[in-house]
């Protein structure tokens, strides 16, 4: 069965907004689930209507997709009531199910083999929902979060942590960077992370997929899904629990050391996606994803910047991740010895010192981007905001095309010039320069 | 779990692999028949005693006359045999292993042995059966990679007969679902050649 309708409905029926209490979080679903233009009606055992929107007792047509958000002991009602009508997928968001133990894993079993044997694919329980762009703006917010990104763009995201949903989102809305599709899959009663990832990766939209992991029940065929996947988009992913939970019974030297962790990244490994070792790298992952940075391999770079300190942290992590920082070529020495004050030293880091005349910045950096022997660029500069730092930066990489990502603080007219260029920044100088490694990995 | 003793695991993960010369002998003369076929120091190993070094039950630099010294202790204290082999003096250890996840099914793992192995726990992990070059790409997952890469000037790891002890331990685990668990312990590596010294095989309860 299909599950285009989780991320492409027209048609969408609540459960669990009230009659009379409009803070409730099912108001807010539906309020959400409304707001996206989509043909949207509520069902509740009395009303007509709830706040503004037709309101039936029973479901009583084939919708494409059912959001849930009833209190536990009432979804079994809910969920059968959807499948009676031929709803097509179904999204339970209420909580109590297998994440409280044995009885509600049995609940979770039954709605499970409820929507199964009418042919309805579920996600959750215990999730937070979906949000997906529907095109021309128009957006699908079938999730309790308030906030949900408004820019388009080629990002999706899977998560088997709602709460990790609402970091991802401030991330984009910091990073400026555009959203495809988001679900939560909580409990993954039905539809589970790996069943996602390969829609994704089928869904000419999604340019890149990042995946919250907290735990893989079907390794296997999650590493060929991933593995198709990756070989069309990069994916990125973030697993969670990597500590082994203590010492376990085993009669082998490999049985008791063996963590469950190594299991998961030899998955990875072989399925070629990118595994971040945290958020704050998953994160930049996703950036240097969005701005199709991954797929290039480099390992010579410059780092070209008018800040000595940042610049050798910078120098210092691309050592030790394994980059090279080339010597500039004869020729490109010479175009830049007149062009910055004699002190300045034309090594790699490259540092054209904050005495460097402004126009000069221009052809200085244009010329190591043009060095042969430089593969990509990392532009660090803290503090001076002089444009034209940024603006050799841009046309460097306008000209040649080469990867760059950058650090620069308090400097809005460089950063400016960056944003423009679609030059990433991230949040300090290591991270600059393990964001340019992506391609090869760690 | 039913662990296999030495001889049995070896035998079950067949003939590819590189061992030491070695023999279960079931007399003294026997053992020292093969002591006299080997050039330099011996080990003599009682058989079927699990943590037998702990035990005090492997001898180590023994000559030829010396093993039938030690043949009546090691004979009474196992399960009647004693496993001889030519000692490997050598410049590194590694572990080869083999287990089961629950999601992610057979494993074999490589790691760095010896006595730091429990403290660092520098083990990478490969999907068995492993695919071409994955052995390569999991050992430049080590931390103490360099390692294999020669040291003080010594020869690499051949990484092509490291990775038939891989094959060995993937092929017993994929063919095999009574065994649980395997160790290759230690792997011992002389002049860049890894040398099975040591293996044990798991069994699950039921066979």
């Amino acid at each position: 069965m299909s599950i285009d309708g989780l991320f492409t409905p027209r048609s969408i029926a609540v459960y669990g907004a009230s009659a009379t209490d409009s803070s409730r979080l099912g108001n807010t679903l539906l309020e959400n689930a409304a707001s996206g233009g989509s043909d949207v009606l509520a069902v509740h055992p009395s009303a007509d209507v709830i706040d503004g929107i037709q309101a039936v007792a029973s479901l009583n047509r084939p919708v494409d997709l059912v959001l849930v958000s009833v209190p536990g002991h009432r979804v079994e009602s809910a969920v059968a009531d959807a499948a009676a009508a031929g709803a097509k997928t179904g999204i339970v968001l209420s909580s109590g199910f297998g994440e409280t133990g044995e009885e509600g894993r049995g609940a979770q079993d039954r709605i499970a083999g409820i929507a199964g044997a009418a042919g309805m694919r579920l996600v959750g329980p215990n999730c937070m929902g979906v949000v997906s762009h529907l095109g021309d703006g128009r957006w699908l917010n079938g999730s309790y979060f308030w906030a949900t990104p408004d820019t388009p763009g080629g990002l999706s995201f899977v998560s088997q942590s709602g709460a990790f949903g609402g970091m991802f989102f401030s991330h984009l809305r910091r990073s400026g960077l555009g959203l495809s599709r988001f679900l939560s899959v909580g409990n993954a009663a039905d539809i589970t992370a790996t069943d996602v990832l390969g829609w994704l990766g089928e869904d000419p939209q999604t340019t890149a997929i990042g995946m919250f992991i907290e735990g893989i029940d079907d390794g296997r065929r999650f590493v060929e899904v991933a593995r198709a996947t990756a070989a069309r988009k990069p994916v990125v992913v973030l697993k969670a629990g990597k500590m082994p939970a203590g010492a376990k019974a085993a009669a082998s030297h490999t049985g008791s050391m063996a963590g469950n962790h190594e299991a998961v990244q030899a998955g990875l490994r072989r399925a070629g996606v990118i595994e971040a070792a945290d958020s704050d790298s998953f994160f930049d992952a996703m950036d240097t994803a969005a701005v199709g940075l991954t797929g290039t391999v480099v390992r010579n770079i410059a780092i070209v910047t008018i800040s000595g300190g940042p610049s050798v942290l910078a120098a210092d992590t691309a050592e030790r991740i394994g980059l090279t920082l080339p010597k500039l070529g004869n020729a490109t020495m010479a175009q830049l010895r007149p062009l910055v004050p004699a002190f300045a030293a034309l090594g790699n880091p490259f540092d054209l010192t904050p005495q460097c005349p402004a126009d000069n910045f221009i052809p200085a950096i244009e010329s190591v981007y043009a060095d042969e022997a430089v593969e990509g660029i990392v532009a660090i500069n803290c503090g001076l905001d002089i444009a034209q730092f940024g603006t050799g930066v841009a046309r460097g990489v306008a000209r040649t095309g080469k990867p760059t990502t950058s650090f620069v603080l308090d400097a809005p007219a460089v950063e400016a010039e960056l944003a423009a260029a679609g030059v990433l920044r991230f949040a300090s100088p290591e991270r600059a320069v393990g964001a340019l490694s992506l391609g090869i990995g760690e | 779990m039913k662990a296999l003793n030495e001889w049995d695991s070896k035998q079950r993960l067949g003939d590819s692999l590189p061992r030491p010369a070695e023999t279960l002998a079931t007399s003294s003369a026997q053992a020292q028949e093969f002591a006299a076929t080997v050039n330099g120091p011996i080990v003599a190993k009682a058989s079927g005693v699990a943590h037998k070094t702990d035990a005090g039950l492997v001898r180590l630099g023994l000559g030829p006359t010396d093993v039938g010294d030690v043949w009546d202790d090691l004979a009474a204290a196992g399960d009647g045999t004693v496993l001889l082999a030519e000692q490997i003096d050598a410049e590194l250890e590694l572990i080869v292993g083999g287990y089961r996840d629950k999601s992610f099914g057979p494993l074999v793992t490589i790691g760095i042995g010896g006595i730091a192995a429990e403290i660092f726990s520098d083990i990478v992990a490969i999907l068995a059966p492993p695919e071409d070059g994955e052995v390569a790409e999991a050992v430049s997952q080590l931390a103490g990679r360099r390692l294999l890469e020669g040291i003080r000037g010594g020869p690499p790891v051949d990484l092509a007969a490291l990775g038939r002890i891989v094959e060995a331990v993937a092929r017993l685990l994929c063919s095999d679902p009574a065994v649980a668990e395997i160790d290759c312990n230690p792997v011992m590596v002389r002049s860049g050649i890894p040398i099975v010294a040591d293996a044990l095989v798991v069994l699950n309860e039921q066979e």
